[in-house]
């Protein structure tokens, strides 16, 4: 391959790797708020959780594998946890009062990280197996930056499966309609709901362990993370999954083109997007009216 | 006539070595006012930064101001560390001879949360409530810009030990009441050119990749000048500006690959320094990069020997190699050593390894401070400055710093250090174990850059 | 409480405020001071949300543009008096708000505040861009501060921190004085009934975008007015305190935990807000740890914030009188 059709090449891959990750943090804000209609602000501070517990794990067990896969499971019961005793008693004042519950629940989440592991940024060692590069057509590229990518396709198509081809997705899609209805057929509505919950701080989970090893661990990576993961979902729709996977690609792509061609600019073409895209559809490309 | 021509020899290479001398201007002007005293170094294994000893009464009082919640408090802990391991110096000593009294030194922590608005708050309380004699910060520009406008306001001494912009003290910036004792963004991106373009002569092609805002772009600006000056025939091939708290660096990495560069320039600190080298090496870029905070030995350790070889830190608190040169260096370094066994978390890591590098620079410049406090037998802010301007101070690390009198900026020689594994770290390391860290490349061959070679920007309206 | 003590009390209430920084001097007449600007902050965004139920999370734009208004007004315009400097902040919220308003005011609920968060982080992140401009980071700072003057009558000199007390105070009280004034004029009761059931003030013949854009526009100048007087107060802008995701946020967070929908709860919460970071910054590094804290307890254990605990108060007060 001729080095510059190459570095072009690289580029699309970054951005696609890129997008993934942020398909993975924003694909559990989306499924809760679709599902739930919470917005849940603390989304980013169980992604930051989960990447100090995968670091914690690996330090205990020199599993990374052990890491990805416990992690995210320990982050998913302090959502449902969250949700179970907190998000479902202000349920009742609305939005405005979920919004104000998870800013504060990712406030003490915050504190509570740096209480336990310390202000340091912390590193997360990926497996052996992953490092290196690999050859694609005479282009050396990383082999966990495509580990992300498969690893997030997966989650997808599972997800995906689930979600439209099971009766469970079925149950799970009505209650998001009409809960008072499958509530009266005689399914336990906030049991499913508390599932979505955890499903969705699962993938948050993920998402955190995954990008681990890329970045360090420290108390800003919620921040760091936090922003582009809510475009994402803004731009893409609240509640859609297919516009959170679509925009988390055209995000990633942007970031990585941006970079090459317009370098000055990168930081705010995403934001440009965004702008532009609402003002065209309010509610996101892939939204519905309220 | 044998002799005749000897003489001749000798008179010539005396008075050229005389010229050589004369050139080299600093050697009077440089020589110290004040020196680190060893001889007066206390026992200080009883220092801990978790449990600080808090003397009572009337003190000689510092305030830190840096972040300690949010996501940086990091940095204010590093700073506590450092400004309270001097003030417990100097506390055992018995404390300092001050307008008449014998004055202990306290330690405030002002948590500005990195935000200006709280910055400006909490400097005011501390003046205004806390009565501190000494405002002492912190990085970031931005925010050292508003602790030197409230000393300013309030005629306090500002102590900025941590930002590094030329700029804070130019023009409308500069307050007489602020001292900057660290070394600023031009005698960095200066010295980089000069160890390229006159010591080390190899690599031509260089990138510049530094955070998009004024900090990044001065680093930029300086290490362009520089290679005007130094390396002429140098070529820089890429500029870029990321922005901070960036996620992914694989593009611009990428651009940086194609562009042919050997070496990459950066101004980045953490945790960008860290996740720029990591994917870069992940990434299977080797190339070196010169840089001032790529240093944390935490992350290095994790990239490993093999991934942090070649690295090229500037740093100003050391001198050429070997690091220690006599048994009273020794001595402190080992008092620091010996102490930080107890310490309890957060300052029990391997960041508190060494009293070197940007600690030992922190830490310098708290003993300098307080060098001029015991000069001045005061802490009036008038005497302070008279006994500042155009002092000459060695800290604990033989290196000598002057305070240059017109714009308040530190002048001194830098070192630029390369980094090789741990087996060939003892010609700078040269006390036992006979390496800085043993996972990780670290300084091997250090190179002096001189004074005249790197001094920082005047500004012509201060610096007639 | 009759008319009588109502007044007596609001005498007593100016007085206080009046001698105040010669009780407490320069230190605590400045927390005084950024607490007035973040009450008149929060209540133009209780404007959009309280009243007309619109959440926006992205209010500081107009706080932001206002003190960038200011402050470039200030640097580049030499000689410019204080009003005038005021004014120019207002005027940019106000243009602002006008380029804004017909594009927003069609939604509301979620898309009403997540548009707001993209138009507010464009902002933040063209702020930080466009360094010529802005200053980037470190933003405009050091600019000359104007005297409060009467040509031939009086000089005040502004950059006193006793003196620029008055003048910011004055402004700040004045403009939540018109703010309240504004809810109760008939055009406030209909911003009122937008919120409670906007169809019903579409079919009784009053046109619903255009009544939330003339509270859109307002509340972004009130917000702008607030800036402004930051702009002056800090001698600084910078883009992260401007325009910052938490510039937007927090005035959210004192308007809950005061008391959304009442006149006084944003006014509670930047006080109650004001106490805490005084407090926990002194006390210990877990600034974050405490005011998640209270965030959620508030949220949990009384929703309706610091006023609504105080009407509650009040009733059961009342009604044990009455039994």
């Amino acid at each position: 391959m001729d080095a510059s059709v190459a570095m072009y090449v690289a580029q699309g891959i970054h951005g696609l790797a890129y997008g993934m990750i942020l398909f993975l943090v924003a694909s559990g804000l989306t499924l809760i708020f679709g599902m739930m209609g919470v917005l849940n602000l603390a989304h980013a501070a169980f992604f930051m959780l989960s990447a100090y517990f995968g670091y914690q794990m690996l330090a205990w067990t020199g599993s990374f594998w052990l890491a990805l896969l416990v992690a995210p499971v320990l982050t998913a019961v302090f959502g449902i946890l969250m949700e179970r005793f907190l998000l479902k008693k202000v349920h009742a004042f609305g939005h405005m009062g979920e919004l104000i519950l998870t800013v504060g629940v990712s406030l003490i989440v915050l504190d509570g990280v740096k209480a336990v592991w310390g202000t340091e940024s912390l590193p997360l060692k990926m497996p052996p197996i992953l490092e290196g590069l690999v050859q694609i057509g005479g282009m050396q590229y990383p082999i966990y930056r495509l580990f992300i990518i498969a690893m997030a396709l997966m989650l997808l198509a599972i997800l995906s499966l689930v979600l439209y081809k099971t009766r469970l997705g079925m149950v799970v899609r009505a209650a998001v309609s009409d809960a008072e209805m499958v509530n009266a057929l005689g399914i336990n509505v906030p049991l499913v709901f508390m599932c979505v919950f955890g499903v969705g701080t699962w993938m948050a989970g993920v998402a955190g362990v995954a990008i681990a090893p890329i970045l360090t661990v420290f108390p800003g990576l919620a921040d760091q993370m936090g922003m582009d993961a809510f475009v994402v979902v803004v731009v893409g729709g609240f509640g859609s999954l297919g516009g959170a996977f679509l925009v988390s690609i055209i995000g990633g792509l942007i970031s990585s083109y941006g970079v090459q061609f317009l370098s000055q600019y990168a930081a705010v073409l995403m934001f440009v997007f965004m702008a532009v895209a609402l003002a065209i559809k309010p509610m996101g490309l892939f939204g519905e009216r309220e | 006539m044998k002799t005749m021509k000897r003489l001749l020899a000798v008179t010539i290479f005396l008075s050229l070595m005389g010229l050589l001398l004369a050139s080299a201007v600093p050697a009077e002007e440089m020589k110290p006012k004040a020196t680190f005293d060893f001889n007066k170094f206390p026992d200080m294994s009883d220092f801990d930064p978790n449990q600080p000893v808090e003397p009572g009464g009337d003190t000689i009082k510092i305030a830190i101001v840096a972040s300690f919640s949010g996501p940086a408090a990091a940095v204010g802990e590093i700073y506590y560390a450092c400004v309270a391991w001097a003030a417990h110096t100097i506390n055992k000593q018995g404390g300092l001879m001050v307008d008449g009294k014998k004055k202990m030194v306290q330690v405030f922590k002002a948590d500005g949360q990195s935000k200006p608005d709280v910055t400006k708050k909490v400097t005011e309380r501390m003046i205004l409530q806390e009565n501190v004699d000494f405002l002492w910060g912190t990085n970031g520009s931005h925010l050292q810009k508003v602790i030197n406008q409230v000393a300013d306001k309030y005629k306090k001494i500002s102590v900025n030990a941590a930002s590094l912009s030329d700029e804070l003290q130019e023009g409308q910036d500069f307050s007489r009441y602020s001292f900057m004792t660290t070394f600023s963004t031009e005698q960095i991106g200066r010295t980089a050119a000069y160890y390229y373009g006159q010591v080390r002569k190899k690599e031509k092609k260089f990138y510049i990749l530094c955070q998009d805002y004024l900090f990044g772009h001065s680093m930029a600006e300086a290490f362009k000048k520089g290679i005007k000056e130094y390396y002429p025939e140098a070529e820089i091939v890429g500029e870029d500006y990321h922005k901070l708290f960036l996620t992914d660096f694989a593009p611009y990495l990428t651009k940086i690959k194609a562009s042919g560069a050997e070496v990459v320039y950066t101004g980045d600190w953490i945790p960008d320094a860290a996740n720029l080298l990591k994917q870069a090496r992940q990434m299977g870029i080797t190339l070196p990069f010169v840089d001032i905070f790529m240093n944390e030995p935490r992350f290095l350790v994790e990239v490993g020997i093999e991934g942090t070889k070649g690295l090229v830190n500037i740093g100003q608190y050391g001198i050429g190699n070997p690091a220690f040169r006599n048994e009273e260096q020794i001595k402190y370094h080992k008092a620091w050593q010996n102490a930080r066994t107890k310490w309890k978390a957060p300052y029990d890591t391997v960041l508190y390894t060494h009293p070197s590098g940007n600690i030992g620079a922190y830490i310098t410049s708290v003993y300098w401070l307080l060098s001029v406090v015991e000069r001045a037998a005061s802490t009036d802010p008038d005497k302070i400055i008279k006994v500042w301007e155009d002092d000459v101070y060695q800290g604990p690390s033989g290196n000598v710093y002057k305070m240059r009198a017109c714009d308040h900026k530190q002048i001194g020689l830098l070192t630029v250090q390369e980094y090789v594994p741990p087996e060939e770290q003892k010609q700078s390391y040269n006390i036992p174990p006979y390496y800085w860290f043993k996972d990780c490349s670290n300084a091997g061959p250090v190179h002096e850059v001189p004074i005249e070679k790197n001094l920082p920007k005047a500004d012509p309206t201060l610096c007639k | 409480m009759n008319k009588k003590t109502k007044s007596l009390l609001w005498i007593a209430g100016a007085l206080f405020l009046l001698i105040y920084p010669r009780l407490f001097g320069i230190y605590y007449a400045n927390i005084v001071v950024t607490f007035a600007v973040y009450a008149l902050f929060a209540s133009s965004l209780n404007l959009l949300l309280g009243f007309t139920g619109l959440l926006s999370f992205g209010h500081a734009m107009y706080f932001g543009t206002g003190a960038y208004g200011t402050a470039l007004a200030l640097t580049h315009i030499p000689g410019l008096p204080l009003i005038p400097a005021v004014l120019a902040g207002l005027l940019a919220s106000l243009v602002l708000a006008l380029c804004i308003a017909p594009l927003v005011v069609r939604v509301s609920g979620n898309a009403f505040a997540m548009m707001h968060m993209a138009f507010g982080q464009l902002m933040f992140v063209l702020a930080l861009k466009l360094r010529d401009v802005t200053g980037g980071e470190d933003g405009i700072g050091g600019f000359d501060i104007p005297p409060f003057s009467i040509p031939g009558v009086i000089s005040l000199d502004m950059t006193d921190p006793i003196l620029f007390y008055y003048f910011a105070m004055t402004v700040i009280i004045g403009s939540l004085w018109l703010l309240w004034f504004f809810t109760k004029t008939p055009f406030g009761q209909i911003m009122v009934a937008v919120r409670d059931n906007a169809k019903r003030v579409d079919y009784l013949g009053y046109r619903v975008p255009h009544t939330k854009a003339v509270v859109y526009v307002i509340a972004g100048c009130f917000a702008g007015v607030a800036g402004s007087i930051y702009a002056l107060f800090q001698n600084l802008v910078a883009a992260y305190d401007a325009y910052g995701i938490l510039t937007s946020f927090v005035p959210v967070m004192m308007t809950m935990v005061g008391g959304v929908g009442q006149f006084f709860g944003p006014i509670y919460g930047a006080a109650i807000f004001g106490l805490i970071d005084e407090f926990t910054t002194r006390f210990t590094d877990r600034v974050e740890l405490v005011l998640g804290l209270v965030l959620v307890l508030v949220i949990m254990y009384a929703p309706y914030g610091f006023a609504g605990f105080i009407t509650k108060m009040r009733l059961r007060w009342a009604a044990r009188k009455a039994a």
